[in-house]
């Protein structure tokens, strides 16, 4: 790798002074597994690297009352500090135990050595539309919170990630960590990621389903990534799905999911074949959610 | 810009003087002469880089040696004991799970992780926890089973 | 763990390189260790894939402070090549495919080379290019090489000067003609695969130094390092004997640490900084373009036969895509066209068998060396003609497969193999008989079997040699020149040499590592799969060369016949007297006479060598010869797999395969070849260099150049062992270490035909290419929802 130089800031306020210096390229790095090859391929040519994962609250992760930005208080959210490892949340009991369909979804990404590394702020932070952890995140309603220069500040996931690669975080600006809502008691998750080989590789489509049973109906979030500039909510599928989930119901949620996304074609899938898995893997997923769902 | 760092190699202390971008598998190999982590890709893909760094399989050229600060390391040096193998050692030598050789220190050092964190895995967890460990001439298939025997043993 | 192992030969004894590797102790260049005044070096590629080169201003990079010198081909614009000599060290006047070297920067550090690299200024004139060998092989293609005609060639190569073929092998056997009116069912096809890189986990590297008495040492990781030293002697014109290669442990070969490659460019970077080492390690980037690849091929297949499914005609034409240069590729074709028919007895053949140049990686060596090319259609247009005439593939295939004695397509006799039982064997291991029922609804479950021969291909006189001698504990150092990069070659030679001295195994050191030029006895190369054979014959010879001097010392001694004499477990016995010499001491002092009135015997050094003396060349226009090859090593896989209709997903159940080894001097080291190249082989099915419509590369990483993971490999990997003795094998043994992964590809592509009904013509395969010819019609798709809802 070309010569760049390494701080570690012993607080927020000299890393946002780094990480906004006018002279300067600087560069947050926390797991590394994006600034380290984007800096040997020259993509990146950092002149310093500021490393955030010793910062307040960075590795933290558990039940935290912070009302969530994304709606009403309800009680104890999941804080998951940015630089908590993909492994420390795919094998955390709480997160395994309240929501599952997140440990699955860092459990997906990478390998072993990777994940180890990788943090959850890193994978939202480098903005891929193919981020292992979005979809999960976006059916969680999670919100971002943001520590910036002009102080702090929360967005939703969903307006986090605002095309490939490009996210809402201003210069100097520091994702701090994600609060995911508690979910209501019943809620029934899948996650799924189609890529070339059965692991170590990145997504051709990823899929999110949640199912929130509540007073005899069902409330549907759908989550869908690789297959648009940004990961994506799919109304229209969870709109079929509102109204029955009956096998002609997964099957026109399962079509109308493809509506809300734009695949391209890329060096991993043609456009064709993308499209097709959408609708193959949402209704698997769904199909999977409604099997265990309690029968009525 | 320099950095001095404690770095603690299979039980030895060293203080070392490193770079800020030269990576953990750059400065074991250069400058302290531990050669068993091997350059396969420098991009996370392969895992021949693979040690065991505060507890936990890292690929090593996925690291600055400057994050690796006051870190405890593991090598395949550092697996035998008093001249004693391993069993993961003994157990890939009675598979003839080796041939080239150039990935086994990896494929030792996650396997070890692996076990030190699930001592009894299935085929399916040994198989999902070596996917970062490529390996071109084995197969995989006394890889598996050497790490099969060991928990099998233990 | 035995510590007395007599007659190794035959036995799973363990390998002697087992314990450095374990521990961490085995050392790679890369961890060879030069002192502080080691140099780095870093290549300048073309970013272009045809075009001459203008001008090249290194003046930026040698004002880098740190930067010591800069080379280009303007340094020494010699050729270079073992078969055809088409290639400069560095890019002369022209590049001719993106990756290529075209200049090197030496520097004190890495990073300060990788950055004098970016300062390398050089301006291109683009030419037009050619990126398809059928398109490249027409006569108003552009030209590739416009100077072929001028370069040296091996007087059994044949190229079309004025034209991009680099070699064309024609092989004419019988009257196909005449044939096909006799045929009951004819099939035809065209079948494709691109190219794909060996991806050893170990890249290229060489360190050279030079000095400046003249003397050139390079170390490299090198699958011949008497080759090279050969190559870079003439092409450097330093004489042979300044020039030292060394080579340790290699971190996987398959062909690509063949021949040469980086290691005449690293070697003048030294030169260019006399006295220094310079280190050149290929980043795994460049790894995958600009060192080697195995060749693309476009294949026309038009097969034969009659009613009762006997094979009459077979019409080949072979178009392999060699590359930007074709030095290897020209042998590989070559190969192809004497072996074009596979393993199959016809006795009428026209084969037409083409290097082409493209403006693509130098196609070269790989695990099987045109064979898993050609195969690739070979064992699915087989099926197809089985099909037609309703017969069962595997029965197809006991009916024609070539047997002991058959008149084979070059006009030489089969030497003996039994392909049948190897057929036999893994139709058993798959339950080729039993319909397998799929695991799950949406899954479609299929079986295939394909068969395969190879030869090693050779210059007709390739040689082997060994030496042996004793330590003073009776201890043995065999030393050889063929190189350990994985298969076992060092153990089996420690096994042979054991057996054939009447000694321990464990007794026997091989004192190979590294294979040095300069103390090493001379091996041709390791490839061909000829190792254990040929380097085995020599060891054998050596051993026994030294077996025979001490035992007509001790008859001397004792005043016995030599034939009453026997080495047995380190001590000579006399079967007459009964009485027993241990080894110990007197393989270095020899044995006193009586009252010690003198001595006789003394230090013990065995020395052999083995070098084939039969092959014959090939009629030029027919292909035809006495002996085209030494032997051919025959061999079966039968492949279980289930296809996700969902998905298009493969899921490989099972492989079963069975080769014909001869003698398997270390079963288990077969059997991890056989795993290993099961694997190999199932990952090559999949993989395949991208390039975009200017001949970049788009996957030339392992980001998306995908190989086999322990999750894809296959649960269960079955091996069979068949031992029909090679004539002049060293106990009967052939080599297997190439064969085992030769026809894997259409083994699972005749179990997609069997699972789905498609046959998939083109490599490679994916999920994607197997859902979308699933699913011709598409998925339903909507935008909208319907009213209903």
């Amino acid at each position: 790798m070309q010569p760049f130089d390494y701080y570690r800031p012993d607080g927020y306020k000299q890393a946002f002074g780094l990480l906004s210096d006018p002279d300067k390229t600087a560069v947050a790095i926390a797991g590394g597994t994006d600034v380290i090859p984007l800096t040997r391929d020259r993509h990146l040519q950092p002149d310093l690297v500021v490393d955030i994962k010793g910062l307040p609250g960075m590795r933290d992760l558990g039940l935290n009352s912070i009302e969530p930005c994304c709606g009403p208080g309800t009680g104890e959210c999941l804080y998951v500090g940015a630089a908590v490892t993909m492994n420390e949340l795919a094998r955390s009991d709480v997160v395994q135990g309240s929501w599952p369909i997140l440990a699955d979804a860092a459990a997906a990404m990478g390998n072993e050595q990777i994940r180890n590394r990788a943090t959850i702020g890193g994978n939202i932070g480098t903005a891929s539309p193919a981020a292992d952890s979005a979809p999960a995140l976006y059916v969680l309603e999670a919100c971002v919170l943001v520590k910036g220069l002009s102080g702090d500040r929360s967005i939703p996931i969903d307006r986090f990630f605002i095309g490939p690669r490009r996210h809402a975080l201003k210069r100097g600006e520091i994702i701090a960590g994600l609060l995911v809502p508690r979910l209501p008691a019943g809620a029934i998750g899948h996650h799924e990621k189609l890529s070339r080989r059965k692991a170590g590789d990145l997504s051709i489509v990823s899929v999110a389903v949640l199912a929130l049973p509540s007073d005899g109906h069902v409330d549907w979030r759908v989550a869908l990534g690789a297959v648009a500039p940004t990961p994506v909510r799919a109304p229209q599928a969870e709109a079929a799905l509102a109204k029955g989930h009956d096998a002609e119901h997964i099957d026109l949620a399962a079509a109308a999911a493809y509506g809300c996304s734009r695949p391209i074609a890329d060096i991993r899938s043609g456009v064709e074949y993308r499209q097709a898995m959408i609708v193959n893997l949402v209704r698997r997923s769904v199909q999977s959610v409604v099997n265990r769902l309690p029968q009525a | 810009m320099l950095h001095e760092i404690t770095l603690t190699v299979n039980g030895d202390p060293y203080v070392v003087a490193v770079r800020s971008h030269h990576t953990l598998l750059q400065v074991l190999r250069e400058q302290l002469g531990i050669t068993s982590p091997k350059r396969g890709c420098e991009n996370g893909e392969c895992g021949a880089c693979t040690v065991i760094m505060d507890g936990l399989p890292v690929s090593s050229c996925m690291v600055l040696a400057a994050e690796a600060d006051g870190a405890n390391i593991e090598t395949a040096e550092g697996l035998a004991e008093e001249g004693d193998l391993h069993p993961l050692q003994q157990a890939f030598l009675d598979h003839n799970a080796i041939q080239c050789g150039f990935c086994t220190p990896g494929m030792l050092m996650s396997s070890k992780a692996l076990l030190d964190r699930t001592p009894h895995p299935s085929e399916d967890e040994i198989r999902h926890a070596l996917v970062g460990n490529l390996c071109r001439c084995t197969g995989y298939v006394r890889i598996v089973d050497a790490v099969q025997d060991v928990a099998k043993e233990s | 763990m035995a510590t007395n192992t007599p007659s190794p030969v035959g036995k799973s004894v363990p390998r002697v390189d087992g314990y450095e590797k374990v521990t961490g102790a085995a050392k790679y260049v890369d961890d060879m260790a030069f002192g502080p005044g080691l140099l780095y070096g870093r290549l300048v590629l073309s970013p272009i894939a045809h075009g001459l080169i203008k001008s090249i201003d290194v003046s930026e990079a040698l004002a880098l402070p740190g930067v010591k010198a800069v080379v280009t081909g303007q340094d020494n614009p010699t050729r270079l090549g073992l078969y055809l000599k088409d290639r400069y060290i560095f890019a002369y006047d022209r590049v001719r495919y993106v990756g290529e070297t075209v200049a090197g920067v030496v520097a004190i550090s890495e990073e300060i080379a990788e950055h004098g690299a970016e300062l390398v200024r050089v301006e291109y004139e683009e030419l037009p290019t050619v990126f398809d060998p059928l398109a490249g092989a027409q006569p108003d293609a552009p030209l590739i090489h416009p100077d072929l005609g001028s370069y040296e060639v091996a007087n059994f190569i044949f190229p079309e000067p004025g034209t991009n073929k680099s070699e064309h092998f024609r092989l004419r056997k019988g009257n196909v003609e005449a044939a096909w009116a006799r045929c009951e069912a004819i099939v035809e096809g065209t079948y494709t695969l691109p190219q794909i890189q060996h991806a050893p986990i170990e890249t290229h590297i060489a360190v050279a130094r030079w000095d400046p008495s003249g003397e050139l040492t390079v170390w490299a990781a090198s699958q011949s390092p008497f080759a090279q030293r050969d190559l870079l002697a003439q092409s450097l014109g330093v004489p042979h004997g300044n020039v030292r290669v060394i080579s340790p442990y290699i971190g996987g070969g398959f062909g690509g640490k063949a021949g040469i490659s980086i290691e005449a460019n690293v070697a003048l970077m030294a030169k260019a900084v006399q006295g220094r080492p310079v280190k050149v390690r290929m980043t795994r980037e460049e790894e995958f373009i600009t060192t080697n690849v195995r060749q693309s091929l476009i294949a026309n297949y038009k097969i034969g036969c009659d009613a009762d499914g006997n094979l009459l005609a077979m019409e080949v034409a072979y178009y392999f895509g060699g590359g930007a240069y074709n030095d290897y590729g020209v042998n590989i074709a070559r190969a192809a066209g004497y072996s074009c028919t596979g393993p199959y007895d016809v006795a009428n053949v026209k084969g037409d068998s083409y290097c082409v140049y493209t403006n693509h990686p130098i196609g070269s060596a790989m695990r099987g060396f045109g064979m898993p090319e050609i195969h690739w259609g070979i064992e699915q247009i087989m099926d197809q003609l089985a099909a037609h005439i309703g017969m069962d593939p595997a029965e197809f295939r006991r009916r024609n497969c070539v047997r002991h004695n058959d008149i084979i397509l070059t006009g030489m006799t089969m030497p003996n193999v039994n392909l049948p039982a190897c057929i036999d064997k893994v139709a058993d291991a798959i339950g080729w008989d039993r319909e397998a029922r799929p695991s799950a609804p949406g899954k479609h479950r299929g079986k295939g079997i394909a068969i395969m021969w190879k030869a090693p291909a050779m210059p007709p006189n390739p040689g082997s040699s060994s030496i042996v001698r004793f330590n003073e504990d009776a201890s043995v150092n065999v030393y050889v020149g063929g190189q350990e990069i994985g298969q076992g070659a060092f153990t089996v030679a420690a096994q042979m040499a054991a057996e054939a001295l009447g000694v321990p195994y464990e007794w026997v050191k091989v004192s190979a590592n590294p294979v040095d030029t300069k103390y090493s006895p001379y091996e041709w190369q390791t490839v061909a799969s000829r190792l254990t054979w040929s380097m085995g014959n020599a060891v054998k010879a050596a051993a026994e060369d030294a077996r025979e001097k001490i035992l007509e010392t001790v008859a001397a001694y004792w005043d016995e016949d030599l034939d009453d004499l026997d080495i047995k477990n380190g001590v000579v016995v006399s079967y007459k007297s009964e009485r027993e010499q241990p080894l110990k001491k007197m393989v270095i002092y020899g044995l006193p006479n009586e009252n010690f009135e003198g001595w006789q015997g003394g230090p013990v050094v065995g020395s052999g060598k083995f070098m084939p003396t039969y092959v014959t060349g090939l009629d030029p226009e027919t292909g035809q010869g006495t002996r085209a090859v030494v032997h051919y090593t025959v061999g079966a896989q039968a492949v279980d797999l289930e296809v996700d209709e969902d998905t298009g997903a493969i899921e490989i159940l099972k492989i079963a395969s069975a080769y014909d080894v001869g003698k398997a001097i270390n079963p288990d080291l077969v059997l991890t070849q056989i795993e290993g190249g099961a694997v190999h082989g199932m990952s090559s099915a999949f993989e395949g260099l991208r390039f975009d419509e200017k001949g970049r590369p788009i996957n030339g990483s392992f980001v998306d150049y995908k190989i086999a993971t322990s999750l894809d490999a296959p649960r269960e990997i079955h091996g069979d062992i068949v031992e029909t003795p090679l004539e002049d094998g060293p106990w009967g043994a052939r080599g297997v270490g190439e064969h085992v992964m030769v026809q894997t590809a259409p083994a699972i592509a005749n179990a997609l035909y069997n699972a789905t009904g498609i046959r998939f013509t083109d490599l490679p395969l994916s999920a994607e290419k197997i859902f979308l010819a699933m699913h011709p019609d598409g998925v339903e798709l909507t935008c909208e929802l319907p009213e209903v809802l």
